[in-house]
């Protein structure tokens, strides 16, 4: 498909300029204002028939509209107008070229009006697929090699040697390596390193280690280097010494995080309303609200604050949404712990409950399976179900606000737009006692199939192996991704 | 069309609310791989026509009924409650 309309178009634009394509689109394609709306709602009959559709169009020349069932076609034989505009996609048909045509400069201002048009609608932009520009299209004509992934591909799997107890390692690594959006950046190759070549640069080893696991190759890798940067690294931050998978994760989030500010990435890392702006923190920070209500005058004193992972208690045997449940309930806080009201303007009984005011792309959960006291460190093996696919919809502040003032949230016309729908990507497992357990993960490769990383073992697995095991560490990629409207 | 539909097709093109479900039905078939499905109907029967000049129209009447067939249920079914559902709290108002 070439976009350099047609000799009739061109002709056309050059004797009446774009304007005539830019009302018809502002008002009857994507309405950019209220009034637009107005004009569409009355006025998108078809002048001939009365009938709304089927496929309603305009004459470009002279705004007339009528139906594609045969009466724009009359009209544009009759008048010898032959250029009229589909109202429901925007697109331009030729009536001497017999097809739609397309023409770079109008494309682009349909885009700027359906933009316009998401915003005044409080609509995110959806997804925009990937085009390539002339440099890039030249580039893949130059690079004759082409790698087709089918649903079936193998590639992106690779083992990683156990470098004596690195499992806790390996498990995160996988992890991360198949978190579709930190994929998607890393071979994107998003990160532009002001420190490039020094090899400091933790993102930068993160990068290369993307590039290896996708390059098709399929014995399995060993992470030194890698491991052994974070590992002081983060052994540097936290100064602990624990072989645990958690903490390692938290550990290389921190990191990694860190380590961004040396990049100049093109959305820039610069900060917003004070929080980081990194790809670590667009993917895995979410901001959690804590109430805490007084309760002599009902006065209630809201923070929130980031959080990369959820950890929650694991009591006994249950499920993922029970222990949501809990972990977003009301809880006294007893007279044992009063807390100054500002109001009252002395120590009261008050009540806490915590709720999830802004989801992450990436939700986290940690399964608290293992319970470090002065007397004893046990492990906790209570089955805990979990779902393939999770809303988070109850456990937000919102939806817990509407709940108390008992309102239906589902008929809001913001509600039924509302999508906090998840699914499981990855989850990493303990198996054995607390001081001789191994570490193993299971990860997604593409829609469906799941695969087990055992050190520099991968194996086939299903989702049904997935769901009954065990889990310690649970990762959850959001369904549907939303874009601001600025952003675009 | 009923002058009642008419009336209810009006609201909700201007309450913006035809857009938003549009937009929704938009999301929810690119996530089912419709959309992918579909460009693959199109890729071949543009290969299956190489030799003769393949329109715009020539493809909707070739691969609309198949398209059709492939929309999935559970698409058609959460559209249709939150129309319904909508449309009901509309009446009320
Ligand atoms: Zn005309
Ligand atoms: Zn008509
Ligand atoms: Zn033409
Ligand atoms: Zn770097
Ligand atoms: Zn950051
Ligand atoms: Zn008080």
């Amino acid at each position: 498909m070439n976009d350099n309309g047609c000799i009739h178009l061109n002709n056309f634009k050059a004797a009446k300029g774009t304007n005539p394509y830019k009302i018809v689109h502002a008002f009857f394609v994507s309405c950019t204002s209220f009034e637009a709306r107005r004009y569409k709602a009355t006025s998108c009959l078809c002048f001939t028939c009365g009938k709304p559709g089927p496929r309603m169009h305009s004459c470009l020349h002279c705004i007339y509209f009528a139906c594609y069932a045969g009466h724009i076609q009359e009209h544009s034989k009759s008048k010898k107008h032959f250029l009229y505009v589909d109202l429901s996609y925007g697109n331009i048909y030729c009536a001497q070229c017999q097809d739609y045509i397309y023409d770079r400069e109008l494309n682009e201002i349909s885009i700027s009006h359906k933009l316009k048009e998401a915003k005044s609608l409080g609509i995110s932009m959806p997804f925009m697929p990937w085009l390539p520009n002339s440099n890039e299209a030249m580039a893949l004509r130059r690079l004759r090699k082409r790698r087709l992934i089918s649903p079936h591909t193998t590639i992106g799997l690779r083992g990683l040697q156990n470098l004596g107890s690195t499992c806790f390692m390996n498990c995160i690594v996988q992890t991360l390596i198949h978190t579709p959006l930190l994929r998607d950046y890393f071979l994107a190759e998003k990160h532009k390193c002001k420190a490039q070549g020094s090899g400091k640069c933790l993102v930068c080893e993160v990068s290369k280690l993307f590039q290896e696991f996708y390059s098709g190759a399929k014995t399995p890798l060993t992470l030194h280097r890698l491991l052994h940067l974070i590992w002081t690294h983060a052994r540097h931050l936290a100064g602990y010494e624990q072989q645990d998978a958690h903490e390692f994760f938290i550990a290389t989030l921190d990191v990694l995080h860190r380590h961004c500010m040396n990049g100049v990435d093109e959305n820039g890392e610069k900060k917003e309303n004070g929080r980081c702006n990194c790809i670590i923190d667009q993917i895995f920070t979410g901001g959690l609200q804590s109430d805490v209500v007084c309760t002599s005058c009902h006065g209630v004193s809201t923070t929130i604050d980031p959080f990369w992972d959820i950890s929650l208690d694991v009591a006994g045997p249950g499920s993922l949404a029970a222990c949501l449940e809990r972990f977003t309930r009301a809880e006294h806080l007893g007279s044992a712990a009063k807390i100054k009201c500002s109001t009252c303007r002395c120590y009261r009984e008050s009540t806490k409950q915590l709720t999830l005011e802004t989801l992450p792309i990436v939700a986290s959960f940690h399964l608290k399976r293992f319970e470090h006291s002065s007397q004893i460190d046990r492990k906790i093996n209570a089955f805990v179900s979990f779902p393939a696919e999770l809303d988070m919809t109850p456990f937000m502040s919102s939806h817990r606000r509407a709940v108390d003032v008992g309102a239906d949230n589902n008929n809001a016309p913001e509600g039924v737009f509302e999508d906090n729908r998840y699914s499981l990507f990855a989850v990493v497992n303990h198996v054995g006692s607390l001081d001789a357990g191994h570490y193993t993960a299971y990860v997604r490769q593409m829609k469906g199939g799941w695969f087990k990383c055992d050190d520099h073992m991968i194996t086939r697995a299903s989702l049904r192996e997935v769901l009954d095991s065990e889990g310690y560490l649970l990762f959850y990629h959001k369904t549907v991704l939303e874009y601001d409207c600025d952003a675009a | 069309m009923t002058v009642n539909n008419t009336i209810a097709h009006q609201r909700l093109v201007l309450s913006g609310d035809r857009e938003r479900f549009r937009e929704l039905l938009r999301r929810r078939l690119i996530e089912c791989g419709w959309r992918d499905q579909v460009r693959m109907l199109c890729r071949e029967a543009v290969k299956e026509n190489e030799n003769s000049n393949v329109t715009f129209d020539m493809l909707v009447t070739k691969v609309t009924p198949r398209a059709r067939a492939l929309v999935p249920d559970t698409v058609k079914k959460e559209l249709l409650q939150k129309i319904k559902t909508y449309l009901l709290t509309q009446k009320d108002q």
